[in-house]
């Protein structure tokens, strides 16, 4: 993308938009809520127009429906509720856009393949509903991989799973970037389980969009003024980064934080001190 | 009459085709009506239905062309103004209780309403006429159609929104075609069962397939089935017990609903148990 821009409703959501992702490689986009990280996903589906500058998708305009972007979408609203199996919900990936009856023969064998690279085979004719998160974001990918995307965007893939599912979503998404050599593009709000695969960082701030190598950007400085309230980092005996900050700044939005150290300051005594007499 | 001189009455002949042409119309729609969760928009079609059908026999017009005309419009309405989930249900709620007052003016100023009230309300199969049958046959096939042409989209969309809209489909498009379908298989069904009871076509057989099977088409087919079950047999009840046509139609299709769901609670139970 080169000096991109959008506009809605007359407002900047962000400008100065200048980054490019490479085959193979993890891209994080970072950013308070309400930043336009979803805004950005859209522009690269085709689904909201840029106001100014250019973007280039695989060597084309954005344009809908193009089967070489894979999107893993962040609330699929029926998947409490759906009765329908994994291996359906993958198909729908395949032949789902196609309006009529024609069945293509290859279906069955794609279908089984995505289910197959995403270690989705034991579960994929058990209902979407029973299944854990984790299973359900192995399907969800299952289904944004089934044509072999070469540009793959995740929203929010480690959302409401824990720790075990978060770190086996990590791998899987580390097995389908090394093996089919899709870019990968991932919004997520805790960069901690994904930085050991992340290349590039994308952050939005201020309506501006930046990016940067990972280590440029997780420091300090950098993400307390991306998120406007004080960001910390620690590093484990074992010399892992750990970013300490961003679980507020999502329990407790503050689009527009300035100054809320005091109130943080609180948040952090209430989650440590426990009043011996309550 | 024996039941061989009975069935081989031209008004009986007419309700059965007509009732075998409306069941397998409301079964496939009724399948995306519970997979979308939409039981109350199609409750206030068949309400503002009611409003049209009042008005149209105050203008001295065939009731049909009122349903029509106001189904299809209510359609249009919850569509258009309820595109967002989070006031879809207010959109709703406004169009069903505006059109019931209408419908209640539009009776208040017909004299000899009883009759066709009734009919409108419980439905009337009995009555069909062989112009009725053929347009209610017309509207039916379209929608059978329709379904089999936009049944992976619209599964799609009602399925995983956003992953389908990255994929070129408009959710909105395809849910206000869905709405316009709900529309004309709301008209044809209160043709048999009436406005107060056109669940038993539109959302118990469905809702007893979706509780049986988890692949879609198959749950589409069994819903059809299930509706054309409970209408036959309705009708075979009704000529040959007595009683409404439409009674049985629901009694039978909520049986049918009840025996899913428990031959369901046992399936799950003997899962559980030999998982232990």
């Amino acid at each position: 993308m080169r000096d991109g821009a959008v506009n809605l409703g007359g407002r900047t959501i962000w400008s100065g938009a200048n980054f490019s992702l490479e085959p193979g490689t993890v891209t994080a986009v970072l950013g308070p809520n309400g930043a336009g990280k979803s805004t950005l996903l859209n522009v690269i589906l085709g689904l909201a127009p840029l106001s100014e500058g250019s973007l280039e998708v695989l060597g084309a305009s954005p344009h809908r429906g193009n089967r070489a972007v894979g999107l893993l979408a962040q609330s699929r609203h029926a998947d409490e509720l759906s009765t329908i199996t994994a291996r359906d919900y993958v198909g729908l990936g395949y032949d789902g856009p196609r309006f009529g009856w024609r069945r293509d023969k290859t279906k069955d064998e794609v279908v089984a393949r995505a289910l197959a690279m995403t270690g989705t085979t034991s579960f994929a004719d058990r209902p979407l509903r029973t299944l854990s998160g984790g299973q359900r974001q192995r399907a969800a990918l299952a289904h944004a991989t089934v044509f072999e995307p070469r540009l793959l965007l995740l929203d929010e893939p480690l959302a409401g799973l824990d720790l075990t599912a978060q770190a086996e979503i990590v791998d899987l998404i580390h097995l389908i970037r090394t093996t089919t050599g899709a870019g990968v593009l991932v919004v997520a709000h805790d960069l901690n389980p994904l930085a050991p695969l992340v290349d590039q960082v994308l952050w939005i701030a201020r309506r501006q969009v930046r990016s940067g190598a990972i280590n440029d950007v997780v420091n300090e400085e950098v993400l307390s003024d991306l998120y406007g309230h004080p960001i910390e980092i620690i590093v484990t005996p074992r010399g892992r980064r750990v970013i300490v900050g961003l679980e507020e700044e999502f329990a407790h939005p503050h689009p527009h934080g300035h100054d809320h150290s005091n109130e943080l300051a609180h948040e952090h005594l209430g989650d440590l001190y426990t009043d011996p007499s309550a | 009459m024996s039941l061989h001189e009975l069935v081989a009455l031209s008004f009986v002949q007419h309700a059965f085709y007509a009732v075998t042409a409306v069941a397998l119309a409301a079964g496939a729609v009724g399948y995306f009506v519970v997979l979308r969760r939409q039981a109350f928009a199609a409750h206030a079609i068949g309400h503002v239905g009611f409003a049209g059908a009042a008005g149209a026999v105050w203008l001295g017009l065939s009731p049909v062309v009122g349903l029509l005309a106001f189904c299809v419009g209510a359609g249009l309405l919850i569509g258009l103004g309820g595109a967002k989930l989070d006031d879809r249900d207010a959109v709703v709620g406004v169009t069903l209780t505006a059109a019931l007052g209408l419908g209640v003016l539009f009776i208040s100023l017909y004299s000899g309403y009883a009759n066709a009230t009734y009919s409108i309300l419980f439905g009337q199969i009995l009555g069909v006429s062989w112009g009725d049958v053929g347009l209610v046959a017309l509207l039916s096939l379209l929608v059978v159609v329709a379904v089999s042409v936009i049944y992976r989209p619209l599964l799609f969309v009602s399925i995983d929104a956003q992953s389908a809209a990255s994929r070129g489909l408009s959710a909105r498009k395809l849910s206000l075609a869905f709405l316009l379908l709900l529309a004309v298989t709301t008209v044809v069904a209160i043709q048999v069962v009436g406005v107060l009871l056109v669940f038993s076509l539109l959302v118990a057989p469905a809702a007893a397939a979706e509780v049986i099977t988890n692949r879609p088409l198959r749950a589409l087919a069994l819903s059809s089935a299930l509706a054309l079950a409970s209408a036959w047999l309705g009708l075979f009840f009704g000529v040959w017990l007595g009683g409404p046509v439409s009674f049985w139609i629901t009694a039978l299709s909520s049986v049918s609903y009840l025996a899913a769901r428990l031959v369901n609670a046992r399936r799950e139970h003997r899962a559980r148990c030999v998982v232990a």
